[in-house]
């Protein structure tokens, strides 16, 4: 965590992508800053270029001009490979269709970042991946494919997935897009106590209602921020830096809803 | 310590595709199998041949003469300094009965002590040993041909027409002699007693020797050779035939390299193509699986450790395809090498296969497939993060962007699914493009096999036209042209009989003649002088004109003469010597001959007052009235009894369709390896095509579900994708016309030039096109139709779910 700077600092960011009809400017001249442990919401309406702010936070992609920081790091100067080192140690990333490695079970999938970048030491993985699936109330369901699990459970491996090499930044596109309400609520809970543990979430959702309990609300429109409100909100943070393991609370957990949702 | 996630990954994928796995499994063992038993056959082979051939201790050279010679000549050749080993041996023809009337030639070798032969050893292979009196043995690869069982008496005619029955004492090998099947000779082997009794005089005809030093070095031997001629010679003992085989070498040995490195470019093909549906299969997988590159990118994988992961799966591949194609390699080598062995007499007393061959099996199943599959790998995990987690939904393979594409879109007036199908087949170009090739090649080499065979029809009718005889006689001794005509047209069916001059000779500047690239031989020259207004003889001309009346001097050749002869053509000289005689000779044409032997045409009443015989012929061709091969052989029973009571010692009777099976006989064991390996491609091909099939279903799942909601039925998906493989085989097909023309030409040409001494003619083979079509529909619909059903067993529900 940086201390004395703005966590993310998106600085005359610019995207546009060639298409067939012509170049398409997702996002023009955007300026923004996200200090360490803000839970931020993204909104806007289909393509508006929240998911392409959202990719360019996570070092998904990287913007046609302009520079994106995050921590220490010119995320905008890496190259894909490097990008992809970065983000493994970095980022979690949480997607609307959950993207579990089908043939990888539960725990596996969970210690599928730790093996790629060798955070932690092979003996501890397993452990580590059990206590993760253990926070999000998944402990009995390590050994299961995700075709096994319901759609809440499967977006819970992914938060866990997400949270296995302890990055400080989370992002989520869509991430309650494809589960009912109550699932939906119970994992936005999950996100709510990662804030209260010091990660920085930035999170992009049509929903306006799950988006008004982020601490932040930024709004694009045609690929400028029209509004944004709330900075000041940030959930409080405990006490130093962010926790190893976040722990949500077992009240968060008991919320989720396993029921809900689409395979 | 478990295995890590990313690989337990890859072995799920592995066992949960399973299908996919097995088709690649197979498609890779097709072609690690073929270049297996390929290699393994040809090292097998090679030792066996060796082994064999030297144990028998080849002569450097044989000598043949016209007039017989005693023990003296061959002591006296023995004692040359340059000469390590000399032995004599007596070769007479008889006929031999097969059957109630009928008659083949065999040709007798007799051997002073068959426990002491030192060169060209014949060995015992079943019955008695040597062969009692009276009593033969027989080439064991004859045995088929003279049809009887050994213990059994058979009937033999003698050259001097006289009948004798002997007891066939058992079976022999010959490992210098050509098979039966290859020759057109059956060998026999009998005791100097049994000569006598036969009526034979106790002497020689056949000087076999070895050179002391040097011996395989042909230059050296060519030299002690010409010494031996020469002191033969001077004893007053014309030479009829003299051969020096390739030092060292079996006289098959290029037939048989020849075909080898057929078949090892056969193998490559296939293994070649299992290439290609490696590189098919992964470029397809890794498009299905882009969205999981991109998820693991997003978590942290960089580049190298996902490439890492699918080479991983590829090393998979290839090392469980090991499993399957190195057994069946060694099943398939030994009844391979058993197969050629039989057919080139060959005796395999060891078929394991060298560990080099299972080591270049375990290289490739391992280096051929990360090869094949580099390309798709680097394109596949190149993907940025944002394109793999975007690309999703229906769409997959672009259509409509391409010229191509724009052809295909003004299709009109067909049904809509048939359009889909159409439209379908041009979406994946890569993957086309790839399949296409495969089953492009099989087609061609298909096409090629049956061009070959008809090529081989043609060019075998075109040299038969040379001989416009049915039936010929070769008799021991010249007599006078009018008696056997006389005699041969007293034979009902007889309608016409000509009496030629026969004879060898050799150039008096080099030794032996024309090389022979199907026997590893030099051989002398053969002459026949036919009448030149003979009707007999339709020699094919390549170049100057055929023989008139008045000629004097004056040759045709065959091709075989000219390959030995640098720089000789129409107009040229050629300095002959003819049974002792020096002559000279001006050529007038060049005329394609019957394989490579070297012949020379003369005209009859020059020729045969030069070689004092004038008025009298060693060799009788007869015209009958019927063709068919049943006929034939009445008639040419019929005319060798007329022959035989009139007192003429026939030698050989040869019927036109014997000399053109024994040819064909060549090629039909090559054609049928052909086919099998042209099987194997097709195998490759059909499991190209299946792959490509059912990574369309898979990769179009939501497609089919869309299809599905808006009414499709089973038939309809089943049709919409059977179509789509059967469009892909006809255009492979029509592809496989086309490069099958480059490659006949290609096939036939080397293989004219490695079995007949001259390209074939190469005809195209309409049949061989028609086949393949229907099969490449067949194979095609097949390949289609597991992966079509797989498309209706789809529901809309679970479509709608798809990831």
């Amino acid at each position: 965590m940086l201390y004395g700077m703005a966590f993310i600092r998106i600085q005359d960011v610019g995207k546009s992508f060639e298409t067939a009809a012509g170049k398409f400017f997702a996002l023009r001249d955007v300026c923004l800053s996200i200090e360490g442990g803000e839970f931020v919401a993204i909104v806007g309406k289909s393509g508006s270029g929240k998911s392409t702010l959202l990719n360019l936070v996570a070092g998904i992609d990287r913007p046609t001009q302009g520079t994106v920081d995050v921590g220490t790091t010119a995320v905008h100067r890496l190259t894909e490979n490097q990008l992809a080192a970065w983000r493994g140690k970095n980022v979690g990333v949480v997607f609307q269709f959950f993207q579990l490695m089908p043939t990888l079970t539960a725990i596996e999938n969970v210690m599928l970042p730790m093996d790629f970048r060798g955070v932690w030491p092979p003996r501890e993985r397993l452990d580590r991946a059990r206590r993760l699936l253990a926070d999000v109330a998944l402990g009995d369901q390590a050994a299961k494919l995700p075709a096994e699990l319901s759609g809440g459970e499967q977006q819970r491996v992914a938060i866990a997935r997400a949270l296995a090499n302890d990055p400080p930044l989370i992002v989520a596109d869509e991430p309650t897009g494809n589960l009912d309400s109550r699932t939906a609520d119970a994992v936005f809970a999950l996100f709510t106590d990662l804030v209260r543990h010091g990660k920085t979430i930035v999170f992009v959702t049509h929903d306006r209602d799950l988006a008004s309990r982020a601490s932040r609300l930024i709004t694009l429109s045609d690929g400028r921020i029209v509004d944004d409100t709330g900075g000041a909100g940030r959930v409080p943070v405990g006490a130093g830096p962010p926790a190893a393991v976040p722990v949500p609370s077992a009240a968060a957990a008991a919320r989720v809803d396993d029921g809900g949702g689409p395979p | 310590m478990p295995l890590p996630p990313r690989w337990r990954k890859v072995w799920r994928d592995l066992w949960l595709h399973r299908s996919r796995t097995v088709l690649v499994v197979v498609s890779i063992a097709v072609g690690v199998f073929a270049v297996g038993v390929v290699a393994g056959t040809r090292q097998i082979l090679a030792r066996e041949l060796e082994a064999s051939f030297a144990s028998i201790n080849p002569a450097s050279a044989t000598l043949q003469t016209l007039a017989p010679f005693g023990s003296d000549l061959v002591r006296s050749v023995a004692a040359m300094p340059a000469v390590a080993e000399a032995e004599g041996r007596r070769t007479v023809y008889v006929r031999l009965e097969t059957a109630p009337g009928v008659w083949t030639n065999v040709q007798l070798i007799a051997i002073p002590d068959f426990r002491a032969i030192t060169l060209d050893r014949v060995l015992p292979v079943t019955g008695a040993w040597p062969p009692p009196e009276r009593g033969v043995l027989i080439e064991r690869s004859a045995i088929g041909l003279v049809q009887h069982a050994v213990g059994d008496d058979v009937v033999i005619k003698t050259p001097s027409g006289r009948r004798k029955t002997m007891r066939l004492a058992g079976l022999a090998f010959d490992a210098y002699a050509l098979p039966y099947t290859l020759d057109g000779v059956a060998f026999g082997y009998i005791t100097y007693d049994t000569l006598a009794w036969l009526g034979e005089p106790r002497d020689y005809n056949e000087l076999h020797l070895t050179v002391a030093e040097n011996r395989h070095d042909r230059d050296h031997i060519t030299d002690v050779v010409e010494q031996v001629r020469d002191k033969v010679e001077r004893d007053g003992r014309a030479i009829f035939f003299m051969t020096i085989p390739e030092p060292g070498k079996h006289p098959l040995d290029s037939t048989i390299q020849g075909m080898l490195l057929l078949l090892g470019v056969m193998g490559a093909l296939a293994l070649g193509l299992s290439g290609f549906l490696v590189t098919n299969t992964v470029a397809a997988l890794l498009a299905q699986e882009t969205w999981q590159i991109g998820v693991m990118k997003a978590i942290g994988a960089q580049r190298q450790q996902i490439a890492g992961m699918y080479a991983g799966m590829v090393a998979a591949y290839g090392a469980l395809a090991l499993v399957v194609a190195v057994p069946t390699g060694i099943l398939g080598t030994r009844a391979f090498t058993q197969l050629m062995a039989g057919y080139l007499n060959l005796t395999v007393s060891d078929a394991r296969v060298p560990p080099a061959v299972l080591a270049l099996q375990v290289g490739i199943a391992l280096v051929v497939p990360l090869v094949a599959a580099a390309v798709p790998i680097v394109a596949g995990t190149r993907i940025s993060v944002r394109e793999a987690i975007a690309a999703y939904g229906l769409g997959t393979g672009r259509f409509g962007t391409h010229r191509l594409d724009r052809w295909v879109e003004r299709v009109r007036g067909l049904s809509r699914p048939t359009l889909l199908s159409l439209r379908n087949t041009f979406r994946r170009k890569a993957r086309l493009t790839l399949t296409l090739a495969t089953l492009t090649m099989a087609g061609a080499m298909f096409i090629a096999t049956f061009s070959v065979n008809a090529s081989l029809t043609r060019t075998l009718d075109g040299m038969l036209e040379l001989w416009q005889w049915d039936i010929a006689a070769q008799f021991s001794q010249s007599y006078r042209v009018e008696r056997l005509r006389n005699a041969a047209l007293s034979v009902p069916g007889v309608v016409a009989a000509e009496g030629w001059s026969y004879t060898t000779a050799r150039h008096t500047s080099a030794t032996g003649g024309g090389g022979s690239s199907l026997l590893s031989f030099s051989v002398p020259l053969i002459v026949f002088a036919p009448p030149a207004e003979s009707r007999l003889i339709k020699p094919p001309l390549i170049r100057g004109r055929w023989l008139v009346p008045q000629d004097e001097q004056a040759i045709v050749v065959t091709t075989g003469v000219l390959d030995d002869q640098a720089g000789l053509d129409v107009g040229g000289r050629l300095a002959l010597r003819i049974g002792g005689r020096d002559t000279t000779w001006t050529v007038v044409g060049v005329t394609q001959g019957i394989g490579p032997m070297p012949f020379v045409y003369a005209n009859y009443p020059y020729f045969s007052a030069l070689v004092r015989e004038a008025g009298r012929a060693q060799w009788l061709a007869v015209v009958t009235d019927r063709h068919d091969p049943e006929a034939l052989g009445g008639i040419a029973e019929q005319l060798e009894a007329e022959l035989e009571q009139a007192g003429l010692r026939v030698g050989l009777i040869a019927e036109i369709h014997q000399e053109r099976a024994e040819v064909a006989a060549i090629f039909e064991g090559i054609l049928a390896l052909l086919l099998v390996m042209v099987g194997l491609l097709a195998v490759v091909g059909g499991l190209g095509l299946a792959g490509t099939m059912s990574l369309n279903v898979i990769e179009r799942t939501r497609e089919i579900g869309v299809m599905r909601a808006i009414g499709a039925s089973d038939l309809a998906l089943l049709r919409i994708f059977v179509t789509e493989g059967m469009l892909i085989g006809f255009l492979s097909w029509a592809l496989a016309l086309v490069v099958s023309v480059p490659l006949s030409i290609a096939i036939t040409r080397a293989l004219g030039g490695a079995l007949l001494g001259s390209a074939l003619k190469t005809v195209f083979s309409p049949v061989g096109a028609a086949a393949w079509l229907g099969i490449v529909l067949v194979v095609a619909a097949l390949a289609s139709v597991l992966p079509a059903r797989s498309a209706t067993r789809v529901s809309v529900r679970s479509v709608l779910a798809y990831e």
